[in-house]
């Protein structure tokens, strides 16, 4: 399976919390960065003419947020120069309060198939707190615009003096929506963002309280028909998102956009995190990366092991030996009798155990070499 | 060339720590154009990076310097600086052998101090010729009139004409320089006669073998002088000789009076013990110069390498450290949680933390020290008795008929304000009142004697917090005393850690055990289980504490543009853990075994 990524490095104001790609104020470049992207799209294509691609992401920033034209012609650029699967699953990220049905209805003509909205919380004072530009009714009207499509949700834990039950509350509120998808991520305090001082006021929620809730809300999503496919991850079955399953199993994509990174034929790249740098080498026919890796030998495996046991699936060790030539069993002996406790091995897959999967890392890290 | 030793004086300079030593050689080292102002780094002798930042002197620096009198002659000043730490008197009257007079500098805003004491009756023992000096003149509360009279009250130092000084404006630095001709003597010895060196430090260099520093009392000595010391049977040929000015400079000879440095292709650090003489082996004296009391070591802690591999280098490096410092001692240890290390003995806890920073930073090593210990005397049941330094090679509480714990004699001064809370520490450290005197309306001395293990446990911490800093101290050696001693254990998840237990008393086994559960309980990080921590006396569990699991330790989000970044954090955090020891299936940071000294008891 491969995937591309495309990255809409825009937003109506930057959240509280976000150290991503995102320039609000540069938004009036929208129309330039686009003619660039589909320069990028078709250059990146030209060595992806034996591939067949699955799915495509269109990520941010918030993509809905600029004219619909310009993710139309994204899309139809892809189409153009990749050979796109027909079934392809194709995702746009929308914020609530940046969409209209003109928009919506653009994104489908095109064949965009699947949506994820960021919801991050039911409640309007956090919203606020974040600097969100939406409320709850928002979201609700968001959802409405969508309604008998597949979508999914955003939903951020570790909010100041979040309970499990508010949480439950959001949820609730993205199920009446008709998500069959949802994401819940543990706020992470980056460094230079407004919500680190929160953080370093000790306003945000300890670990564990977070894992209290953690725990919650995978129970009660599970209750609700969504299971946990991957840490941060839970889908009705069927509604898994291909795109990401796809980074999981180590896939190949191609990434296009500021910031996007790819992964093709053993190398890994990012482009430019400035939308001037980035342009400015399209403009001339230059490669917009600032980094590029061949990853071999133990990284590679250790790449394969550490997206591989984020999910449910885990890693399957044929697969293993198969791609990387190496008995798997055998060079991480040690290791595996080691953290044996925590391990669920079936003789071909390996995964961590449901209740170990969130203090993951010090599992993973044993297979670093 | 023979050099008119009339013309030679040989001399230290003594004090209470901070009361301006190695400020005074410094401005000396200038005023006698030996160093020009503008090259002077702060504090020249101080070379080690360590004596810098914690403004201490640790090794005997000898500097060399010109001086042309007012009387018109010129003459050879030697200075050798000595370290002011109560844990150093050993250097110090290794330096003052080497030495005809002392310069006793005290401080005009704080007056005699227990180490002014201790360094001058030091120099009388060692019949020096002893100059005060009052310093610090410029500061606004210097009463040098006070000072000086309390030098010849408490010290019987005629002090009256003692210069008074600021030796970091330089006020007065020539006076001192001119009553150091006055005063201090000129050396004896006979340059004719047979040689006599003493050896009154030394070191290795990587190219001319151990360079010995010496003081010639008799002969004299020069390049391809055969040579041999009391002590040991070898001979070797000297390749160079030369004094300090203050770098090592090469001279044609040395002769008697003279102080200075000799290099003879020594490899050894055995061949040369500081404290031996050298001799010459065509016409040898016919016995030493009297040599050095052995400085006995007084604190004793398991020094491992952190990363087990490098155990040859920790033996290297101790090793040489070894070579100019006589009072560590080396022994192999092993030690169930810790594998492979030594078992040192310091002369005390700045020793201690001198020698462990050294070991870090000159030879690169990262090391676990385990928490100090005393010596014990076990006396047990068979008739038979042991030395047990090793709370881990204690004997079974079956075989033991009783112990004894080293005991010191503890000298404090302080302004009257403290006295109770000074009473109520040595109280709590188990000290027995021994003696106070109200030297003058300022200040009192106090004298307790109390268990030695009591004083590497925090004594010094809490006796500066309990004064601000005012009170100082000083303490000698008082022998053994009969003491209800018990062992005191850490479990970690079930499993004695060795290299956790300590010795105590038993009236504070309880207290203590808490206080390292808790305090470990805050070193020792979440791990992927629960952590039970339990103190215990002959398996009896006096103390628990648990470390949680944890609970969170997550990559929130993983995604296409993440991997690498991700990677890199794991990297990162496996990085951390190197610097625990895995112990069983818990991990403990190396700091752990040392920070249960550190446990705040009294505040």
């Amino acid at each position: 399976m491969s995937g591309i990524y495309i990255h809409v490095p825009f937003c109506a104001q930057k959240c509280t919390y976000c150290d991503f790609a995102s320039y609000p104020k540069e938004i009036n470049k929208a129309e330039s960065y686009f003619a660039c992207l589909y320069r990028e799209l078709e250059g990146r294509a030209k060595a992806t003419k034996d591939k067949v691609f699955d799915t495509v992401y269109i990520g941010g920033g918030t993509p809905s947020v600029v004219d619909s034209k310009f993710i139309v012609g994204a899309v139809r650029q892809v189409k153009k120069q990749f050979n796109l699967a027909p079934n392809a699953e194709i995702t746009i990220e929308l914020n609530p309060g940046t969409v209209d049905e003109k928009k919506i209805k653009d994104y489908k003509s095109v064949g965009i198939n699947r949506f994820s909205i960021g919801l991050q919380t039911g409640f309007n004072e956090e919203l606020k707190r974040l600097n969100r530009i939406h409320t709850a009714k928002d979201f609700l009207l968001t959802c409405n615009l969508l309604k008998g499509e597949n979508i999914s949700a955003d939903i951020l834990i570790g909010l100041w003096d979040q309970k499990l039950d508010d949480v439950k509350k959001s949820i609730d509120l993205a199920l009446a929506g008709g998500v069959s998808h949802i994401s819940v991520y543990a706020l992470t305090p980056e460094t230079g963002t407004p919500i680190y001082t929160d953080y370093l006021n000790g306003e945000l929620l300890s670990d564990d309280e977070v894992r209290d809730i953690y725990d919650g809300v995978v129970e009660y999503l599970k209750e609700k028909g969504l299971f946990r496919y991957e840490v941060s991850n839970f889908a009705k079955l069927g509604f898994e998102s291909k795109h990401n399953q796809n980074y999981w199993r180590r896939g190949e994509y191609v990434g296009a956009g500021v910031s996007a990174s790819g992964f093709l034929d053993g190398r890994r790249y990012t482009n430019s995190y400035s939308i001037d740098e980035y342009m400015n080498a399209v403009i001339y026919n230059k490669m917009p990366e600032i980094s590029s890796d061949e990853i071999v030998g133990d990284d590679a495996e250790f790449e394969f092991i550490m997206l591989g046991l984020r999910t449910r699936e885990g890693i399957s060790v044929k697969e293993f030996n198969d791609n990387f030539k190496v008995d798997f069993t055998e060079k991480y002996k040690e290791t595996l009798k080691k953290k044996d406790k925590f391990l669920n091995f079936d003789g071909d897959r390996l995964t961590i155990k449901d209740e170990y999967l969130y203090v993951q890392n010090d599992i993973i890290m044993d297979f670093l070499r | 060339m023979s050099i008119d030793k009339s013309k030679i004086r040989n001399f230290c300079i003594v004090a209470h720590i901070d009361h301006g030593k190695s400020t005074l050689a410094d401005r000396l080292m200038e005023k006698t154009g030996q160093v020009s102002e503008r090259d002077m780094e702060e504090q020249l002798l101080d070379s080690m990076d360590l004596e810098k930042e914690r403004g201490i002197t640790i090794k005997l620096t000898p500097v060399r310097m010109f001086y042309k009198a007012k009387d018109g002659n010129e003459y050879i000043f030697n200075l050798i600086d000595t370290p002011g730490h109560v844990d150093f008197t050993y250097e110090v009257s290794r330096s003052l052998k080497a030495c005809e007079g002392a310069i006793l500098i005290v401080d005009a805003t704080q007056g005699v101090q227990a180490q002014t004491l201790a360094n001058a009756y030091l120099a009388i023992d060692n019949d020096l010729e002893i100059m005060p000096v009052i310093n610090k003149i410029d500061l606004l509360s210097a009463m040098p009139d006070e000072v000086a009279m309390e030098v010849e009250d408490i010290l019987g130092i005629e002090a009256t004409d003692a210069p008074r000084i600021s030796a970091k404006c330089g006020t007065n630095v020539e006076e001192v320089l001119e009553k150091v001709i006055d005063k201090i003597p000129a050396p004896q010895g006979d340059e004719n006669a047979p040689l006599k060196a003493l050896i009154f430090d030394s070191y290795y260099d990587n190219f001319k073998g151990v360079i010995c520093f010496v003081r010639i009392v008799d002969g004299s000595v020069k390049v391809g002088t055969k040579i041999k010391t009391f002590m040991s049977s070898k001979q070797f040929e000297v390749t160079e000789v030369g004094v300090f000015s203050p770098k090592m400079t090469a001279k044609d000879s040395l002769s008697a009076g003279e102080v200075g440095y000799i290099a003879a292709s020594i490899k050894s650090i055995e061949d040369t013990a500081v404290g031996d003489t050298i001799t010459e082996v065509d016409n040898p004296a016919n016995k030493p110069l009297p040599g050095y009391k052995k400085a006995l070591p007084m604190v004793f802690s398991g020094v491992f390498p952190l990363d087990g591999s490098k155990y040859n280098d920790l033996k290297d490096a101790l090793l040489k450290l070894k070579l100019n410092d006589a009072a560590l001692s080396i022994e192999p240890d092993n030690s169930v949680a810790l594998g492979f290390g030594f078992r040192c003995g310091f002369l005390g806890l700045l020793h201690m933390d001198v020698i462990q920073e050294r070991i870090e930073r000159e030879f690169d090593l990262q090391i676990i020290t385990t928490a100090p210990s005393v010596s014990y005397r076990v006396y047990k049941t068979d008739g038979t008795v042991l030395n047990v330094e090793n709370p881990t090679h204690l004997p079974p509480t079956t075989e033991i008929d009783y112990m004894e714990e080293p005991v010191i004699n503890a000298s404090i001064f302080t302004p009257p304000d403290y006295v109770g809370p000074i009473m109520e520490l040595c109280q709590y450290k188990r000290g027995v009142y021994k003696d106070m005197v109200y030297l003058d309306k300022t200040r009192v001395q106090m004298k307790y004697t109390l268990p030695l293990n009591e004083i590497i446990y925090d004594f010094f911490d809490s006796l500066k917090s309990r004064t601000k800093g005012y009170a100082s101290f000083d303490y000698d050696m008082a022998g053994y005393q009969k003491s209800d001693l018990v062992k005191l254990d850490m479990l970690l998840n079930g499993d004695v850690c060795d290299a956790l237990s300590i010795i105590v008393h038993k009236d504070k086994a309880y207290e203590r055990g808490r206080q390292i559960a808790e305090k470990l309980k805050d070193v020792i990080p979440r791990q992927m289980f629960e952590i039970p921590i339990q103190a215990a006396i002959g398996g009896k569990i006096i103390a628990r504490e648990t470390v949680k699991a944890f609970r969170k330790d997550v990559l929130a989000k993983c995604y296409g543009g993440d991997v690498t970044r991700k990677k890199k954090l794991l990297e990162k955090q496996k990085e951390g853990k190197k610097k625990m020891r895995q112990i069983g299936s818990v991990e403990i940071p190396s700091e752990a075994f040392i920070s249960i000294l550190k446990t705040d008891s009294d505040n």
